[in-house]
């Protein structure tokens, strides 16, 4: 089946919202719920902890679909929200990021124009944001969505202190900011 | 309303829309996402970057079952979200945090008084709430870790400068502040907090062993 660009992620979230309607549940979970346990994984989770976790915000999705708003975020951004508040709660219960992180195994993946063209016009944005960084100073900012302890890694890696990384993910931020602000 | 001058750091705020926060901090950081447009927009587009990341990720197989225990889940759940909690008694509170139970207010010292407020704790960092008098220092504590603070209503000093409505201040171990309170009114603070308070004066100390917070 065809990947479903943003735009039919959210005519599906929609369709929930609004009818309950199942089959677009279930495209939304064929599509969501593979990406949101890679999410979980790279964070530190066990697979079968990061597939319940998938199911949860799933579940989420489910629950709260009619409060979807297409005009304020793009569908991805939406689910994503939903894991990321989860992902809070699911820190403290469980202690996912108790693991350390396997950095040859964290994400370098460029952002694909795809995935970029596929987001809503906010995404595209920030998508051309980040494009425009430094790759050392991208990967930093890609890999805080992941893990925070993911800093201490890159530390080991590069050999230099955490302040440093620190130091520099601060900077890479506050670029990425003004770039934002330049784009308004 | 005065402008707000203080905002949370950029890494602050990235780690608030990654999630990677933790849930006492998450709630002072939505807090003043709620009082300051600036702030929620800048989260707003570190979200949208969350979710084109989020798009861009490649899919890891499910368990062979996974979408026929979803639906199921789904069928028996109703659609129907868990009851809310009730609003609590404080309806100036910005709506993220108008839901968290709050405790009894209690007396720490002259002018100075303290309630939790029911986020989930992580290890020893919880939400307390704090109404200090006008003249009157913050009560000192321990600093163990990263201390968050939002002030919402009234205002203090510090080293760092002055502090009023929907201003944030982080504060780490290396920091040893001690914040008065300029304003007329007290100062209501939300702050996210790692160590003890430690009471000072005589009674503060007699009473000490008794105030768990």
């Amino acid at each position: 089946m065809q990947q479903p660009d943003s735009a039919e992620l959210g005519r599906l979230i929609e369709a929930v919202g609004l009818n309950r309607d199942r089959a677009a549940f279930a495209r939304l979970f064929q599509h969501f719920a593979p990406r949101l346990k890679t999410y979980l994984m790279r964070a530190g989770a066990a697979p079968s902890a990061a597939e319940d976790f998938a199911q949860e915000a799933m579940l989420t999705v489910w629950r709260k679909a009619s409060l979807f708003d297409p005009r304020r975020a793009g569908a991805s951004t939406w689910v994503f929200t939903i894991a990321r508040n989860l992902r809070i709660d699911a820190l403290r219960r469980e202690k996912l990021d108790s693991r350390e992180p396997d950095i040859t195994e964290l994400p370098d993946d460029p952002l694909t124009p795809d995935a970029i063209l596929s987001g809503a016009d906010d995404t595209i944005r920030v998508g051309s944001a980040l494009s425009a960084l430094s790759d050392d100073q991208a990967r930093l900012i890609k890999l805080s969505y992941f893990h925070e302890k993911a800093h201490a890694e890159i530390a080991r890696e590069l050999g230099i202190p955490l302040g440093t990384v620190k130091s520099r993910l601060r900077l890479a931020v506050i670029k990425l900011r003004s770039l934002l602000s330049e784009t308004q | 309303m005065t402008s707000i001058v203080h905002i949370p750091a950029e890494e602050t705020l990235l780690a608030y829309a990654a999630g990677t926060l933790r849930a006492p901090e998450a709630a002072v950081v939505a807090a003043h996402l709620a009082l300051c447009p600036e702030s929620d927009r800048f989260v707003a587009e570190l979200q949208a970057l969350g979710g084109a990341l989020l798009g861009s990720l490649p899919p890891t197989a499910l368990a062979a079952d996974s979408l026929g225990r979803m639906m199921a889940r789904i069928d028996a759940d109703g659609g129907e979200a868990g009851a809310e909690l009730p609003m609590n008694d404080m309806a100036d509170l910005p709506e993220p945090l108008r839901r968290y139970p709050l405790g009894p207010w209690r007396w720490l010292g002259p002018g100075t008084r303290v309630r939790t407020v029911g986020v989930p704790k992580d290890g020893d960092c919880r939400v307390l709430m704090f109404s200090i008098g006008p003249g009157r220092r913050m009560p000192q504590h321990t600093h163990d870790g990263v201390e968050m603070t939002l002030v919402l209503e009234g205002s203090y000093r510090d080293e760092s400068g002055h502090f009023g409505p929907g201003d944030f201040e982080e504060a780490d171990t290396a920091t040893d502040h001690q914040p008065v309170v300029d304003s007329d009114i007290p100062c209501l603070c939300l702050v996210a907090l790692d160590g003890q308070i430690r009471l000072s004066g005589l009674v503060g100390r007699m009473i000490q062993p008794f105030v768990r917070l």
